[in-house]
């Protein structure tokens, strides 16, 4: 009989629950948007993605909550992001030492040991300067879709600069660049260059190592992705679905607290 | 009425301490009704001389962290604004007066702030930075003549060398207590130590030392080996409730060292007694206790004293706090950051708004004692 | 840039701008070639806080870079931001002193900063008497660059300067000539103090004097003239050079004023400045004024330098000038000195820097501008930024607040 370890994580704006087996195989991934109801939605969650495998809660051998709201979620146990971040990511990329992981509400980057123990790590300080909510922020002054800003950034050939390290601040400066006649594409790379900026100093204070892994939500913008590539000078490694690592490293965990 | 409060029951007396410490002085007109008390700030505002004037010292905390007193801009700590804002909300009315050292930047600021904004009385004392300076125990001496005067004005009542003697003798009492409590620091719940000490800075310190000796037997009974706990130094400015001890002790960690302005570091350092001059004994105290970033007795002393505690503590870790624009333990972070990672003991610095540990603390702070404790196998 | 031409219909340039540039320049390249010259000659470079006690180090034949002043360079040349967050990946707070994260910037990074960056120091000597922020920042440095740091601990002053006070800075200025003895290998010279100590006070009273030529209506300077022109007395005070290029200036001030030449177009009103300069936007802030016809007569900031030398010995002296800095000294002291300039200089109103980097400037300001409004009339506008990072500077609100603050002044007249 195989055993299942379920993983989850409420972040701010998403939950995503992870089911691995024995073998350490995803056997399935759900997420969701979630925003006020995190708990009850990361325990529906969980019990849809149970039953499209015919399995029910008292069949999962332990499970893992992490992100915000794992405190009052019902699991064996609670850890944080950046545990199971280290544990997805050092999983999926062995050879990684460096994660930088930009969610809707934090940054963080996370230092490894060639063991994938968590070495060091830094988040960002109380402001949304560097993280998700900040792009969003200013896609949604700029009227741009969350999906567009990759292809948008693409075509900028001369991205302004924001200088405000308060979003309100920023957001006006780019309302006023707007009517100064700027490019939304430019304007955007320049939010990009922004994020990437806050995320690199940030990089650079845990000390730079190679493999490095970008996961998060904010892995998906291509945008994000070329601006830090060249501010740090090295690829980044970016799995298929960065959403769900940190949830994966849950259901890792899961697997061996129960060991 | 004092009797009232102050119970021979070793638990009750233990409880008595922990309600002073939370309610922060807030209660002190109806506790203690015949008593006076003076209003202070930091750690090097001379206790000695307020008792010796027949005042009761009392540390001025802020009982909010979002106060926006009209007089300062956002980027001033939480605890001068919140303070400040007590004061325009009369809530130091019944104060004497109020003592300002010379510390830091904004202290400096706060009062001439509080002089041209407030009803109470203010009372500066400003001791050398350079605490090893050529003249600087001279210059310190002359200052403690010049507060003492302004006490004296205060009280219009002369101060007596027997009374400073006599004031030395209550504080070294209390020190040493307060030593005898960080013995037991790690057998013992971190935020229970941690509210002890607090109390100590906010009640009568006759009371307090008579309840603390009470409560010994109460603590030892409560203490026990802990198990699995990630051992901690916590070096911060002023903490006004243990908001942040009690997570700390909530995610597995034990605090084993602790370097905050309203904690351990307050009462520690010697009573120096037996000058024929008891000035003199208090300028050597406050000149040679371990000092906090304000102030400089060589270049690294402070560096090297906070990593060898952490070593001979066995610390694990170290918590590093800045409050928000509180300067001082902003510059030193890096440098004792560094320091610390060099010895092998790993190092957190978490920016705080006021004394309350929240939801992103929480993630921070998990997630640093989790490493310390190998939750990532 | 379009501004350009606006800016010189608007502005009177100085000729003396020239000698500025030139006097500056030479400063510059030798303080930057000081490794070639510098041990040849004896003669050691320290980095030293504005309000340090310089005339003492000259004496000493000491080579002076002050990082204060190279941080508003960097801050005037666009190089702040990518500076402190070099200094900010070190671990240094994004709430700390600009001039201190851009300096560890450049001192970490120094392709990044202009000039080079600044040469190494064989000592560092800070003076409190401005804030407590130098003691840390001269710590960091003292142990980056493993050189002596000597400290001059000005006690705050709550009210006036006491004996005790006196003595104690005096105490620690002869053991700094001791320790200064020791590092240059060369005697303690009291007449060659004395010497320093002169040429100072001719440079200041050359500052002194220009200065006041703008009490004339119109003024024949404004905020950015006084800023750009106050670097020799900060960097060049007790030098011939200095000296001879406050002349120059004083010469042109002087005649501006003979000549009914204002610094801006028709001047309307007349303002005081308190803090320091917003390096960033040096002009394009002082701009929104100007093109509404309002001049920035006099200022605190720059005014630090004008202070005539105290009475006594060289070394007394020296004690209680620079613990009497108006940084170091009460609200109410602070608060009567504006009051006293908006008397001398006639002023309209006055506007407030409220400087994030700059707390002992800046968190008294409040009580201040209360005091001085109740006690001239005049109004006062409180404007929040930054001396030297842009990053705290919101555009839009700023504009906001000058526009509505100058529409004040229209209703009255």
């Amino acid at each position: 009989m195989s055993n299942y370890y379920v993983g989850v994580d409420i972040g701010s704006l998403t939950v995503k629950v992870v089911l691995i087996n024995n073998d350490l195989e995803i056997l399935g991934q759900a997420k969701i948007r979630a925003g006020y109801h995190g708990r009850e939605v990361a325990i529906r969650l969980e019990e849809q993605l149970l039953a499209d495998f015919g399995l029910t809660i008292k069949q999962v051998t332990a499970t893992v909550a992490t992100g915000y709201g794992r405190v009052t979620f019902p699991s064996d146990r609670e850890l944080s992001e950046i545990t199971c971040q280290a544990k997805g990511i050092s999983h999926l990329f062995p050879s990684s030492r460096t994660i930088i992981d930009i969610g809707g509400q934090d940054s963080k980057v996370i230092k490894l040991f060639p063991n994938g123990k968590v070495a060091d790590f830094t988040m960002n300080d109380k402001c949304a300067a560097g993280t998700g909510r900040f792009l969003e922020v200013m896609a949604t002054a700029l009227e741009i879709e969350w999906h567009e800003i990759g292809e948008l950034v693409s075509s900028s050939e001369n991205p302004t600069k924001i200088s405000s390290f308060c979003t309100v601040f920023a957001e006006s400066e780019i309302i006023s660049q707007v009517s100064a006649g700027a490019l939304k594409s430019d304007i955007l790379a320049g939010v990009c260059d922004s994020v990437a900026s806050r995320v690199a100093s940030m990089t650079r204070r845990t000390g730079l190592e190679t493999d490095i892994v970008f996961t998060g939500g904010v892995a998906l913008n291509r945008g994000v992705v070329n601006a830090l590539t060249k501010q740090l000078g090295y690829p980044l490694l970016v799995f298929q679905e960065p959403v769900i690592t940190a949830a994966l490293g849950a259901a890792l965990l899961a697997r061996e607290i129960s060991k | 009425m004092v009797e009232t409060f102050n119970p021979t029951d070793s638990k009750e007396s233990l409880k008595l301490l922990i309600e002073e410490a939370s309610l922060k002085g807030a209660d002190r007109l109806n506790r203690y009704p015949k008593y006076r008390f003076f209003g202070y700030f930091c750690s090097y505002f001379p206790e000695e001389l307020i008792i010796a004037a027949g005042l009761h010292p009392l540390r001025l905390l802020p009982d909010s962290e979002n106060s926006t007193p009209v007089e300062l801009p956002a980027y001033c700590c939480s605890l001068a604004r919140g303070t400040l804002d007590m004061e325009v909300r009369e809530k130091w009315r019944d104060l004497v007066g109020i003592g300002f050292t010379h510390t830091c930047d904004t202290m400096q600021c706060l009062s001439g702030i509080w002089a041209a904004s407030g009803q109470s009385k203010t009372v500066d004392i400003v001791p050398p930075v350079m605490l090893k300076a050529p003249g600087a125990s001279r210059y310190y001496h002359a200052e403690l003549h010049t507060l003492l005067s302004k006490l004296t004005d205060l009280t219009k009542q002369k101060i007596e060398a027997e009374a400073i003697r006599n004031a030395l003798i209550l504080c070294a009492n209390t020190r040493k207590l307060a030593a005898e409590l960080d013995v037991l620091r790690p057998n013992l719940p971190s935020p229970l130590i941690f509210s002890l000490l607090r109390a100590g800075q906010l009640m009568p310190r006759s009371e307090y030392t008579h309840a603390l000796v009470n409560s010994f037997p109460a603590l030892k009974e409560m203490a026990e080996e802990p198990h699995n706990k990630a051992k901690v130094l916590v070096s911060s400015a002023v903490l006004e409730n243990d908001s942040l001890f009690e997570m700390i002790e909530e995610l597995g960690g034990r605090v084993v060292a602790d370097d905050t302005c309203t904690g351990f570091r307050h009462f520690s350092g010697v009573t120096v007694s037996g000058s024929e001059d008891p000035l003199l004994d208090i300028v050597r105290r406050y000149s040679e206790m371990p000092p906090c970033p304000c102030k400089n007795r060589s270049l690294n002393e402070r560096i090297s004293y906070l990593t060898t505690l952490a070593k001979q503590r066995h610390a694990q870790g170290a918590i590093i706090i800045v409050r928000k624009y509180c300067e001082p333990h902003a510059w030193d972070a890096a440098t004792l950051s560094e320091s610390l990672r060099k010895n092998g003991i790993r190092t957190l610095t978490l920016e705080l708004e006021g004394a309350n540990a929240g939801g992103q603390e929480r993630t921070r702070l998990q997630a640093f004692l989790e490493s310390l404790l190998g939750y990532e196998l | 840039m379009h501004t350009t031409k606006e800016k010189r219909r608007n502005y009177r340039p100085l000729v003396s701008n020239k000698a500025l540039q030139q006097t500056m320049g030479s400063y510059y390249a030798l303080t930057s070639w000081h490794r070639y010259w510098g041990k040849f000659l004896r003669r050691p470079l320290a980095w030293v806080t504005s309000g340090a006690p310089v005339e003492l180090l000259r004496a000493f034949n000491i080579h002076c870079a002050y990082p204060e002043q190279y941080a508003a360079i960097y801050s005037a040349r666009k190089a702040t931001v990518d500076l402190c967050e070099v200094a900010e990946a070190a671990g240094y707070s994004q709430d700390l002193c600009s001039y201190a994260r851009s300096n560890i910037g450049g001192v970490l990074r120094p392709d990044l900063a202009p000039l080079g960056g600044m040469p190494k120091p064989d000592l560092l000597v800070a003076c409190n008497n401005i804030c407590g922020t130098v003691l840390k920042w001269y710590e960091v440095l003292a142990r980056h660059f493993n050189v002596p740091l000597l400290v001059l601990d000005t006690p705050f002053l709550t009210d006036q300067l006491t004996p005790q006070v006196k003595d104690f800075v005096l105490e620690q200025l002869y053991a700094m000539a001791a320790d200064l003895e020791e590092i240059t290998g060369r005697r303690f010279n009291e007449k060659k103090l004395a010497e320093q100590m002169n040429l100072s006070r001719k440079i200041t009273s050359l500052w002194i004097e220009t200065r006041q030529y703008c009490q004339a209506s119109p003024s024949p300077l404004n905020a950015p003239d006084l800023f750009i022109n106050m670097a020799p007395i900060v960097v060049l005070r007790g030098s011939q050079k200095g000296i001879d290029f406050y002349r120059k200036l004083k010469d042109e001030v002087k005649e501006r004023v003979e000549l009914t030449q204002g610094a801006i177009e028709n001047e309307r009103i007349r303002l005081v400045w308190d803090n320091i300069a917003i390096w960033p936007q040096l002009f394009s802030f002082y701009k929104m004024f100007s093109e509404k016809g309002a001049c920035f007569v006099t200022d605190t900031y720059s005014g630090g330098w004008a202070v005539e030398q105290a009475p006594g010995t060289p070394m007394e002296s020296m004690a209680t000038t620079y613990t009497e800095v108006f940084l170091n000294r009460s609200p109410k002291f602070r608060a009567n000195q504006l009051i006293n300039l908006i008397k001398e200089y006639r002023a309209d109103g006055f506007v407030m820097h409220s400087n994030r980097s700059c707390k002992p400037y800046s968190l008294v300001q409040e009580v201040i501008r209360k005091e001085v409004m109740r006690e001239t009339g005049v109004p006062g506008l409180m404007i929040e930024a930054d001396m030297a990072d842009p990053r705290a500077y919101a555009e839009e609100p700023v504009r906001n607040r000058v526009q509505a603050f100058l529409e004040t002044f229209d209703d009255l007249k």
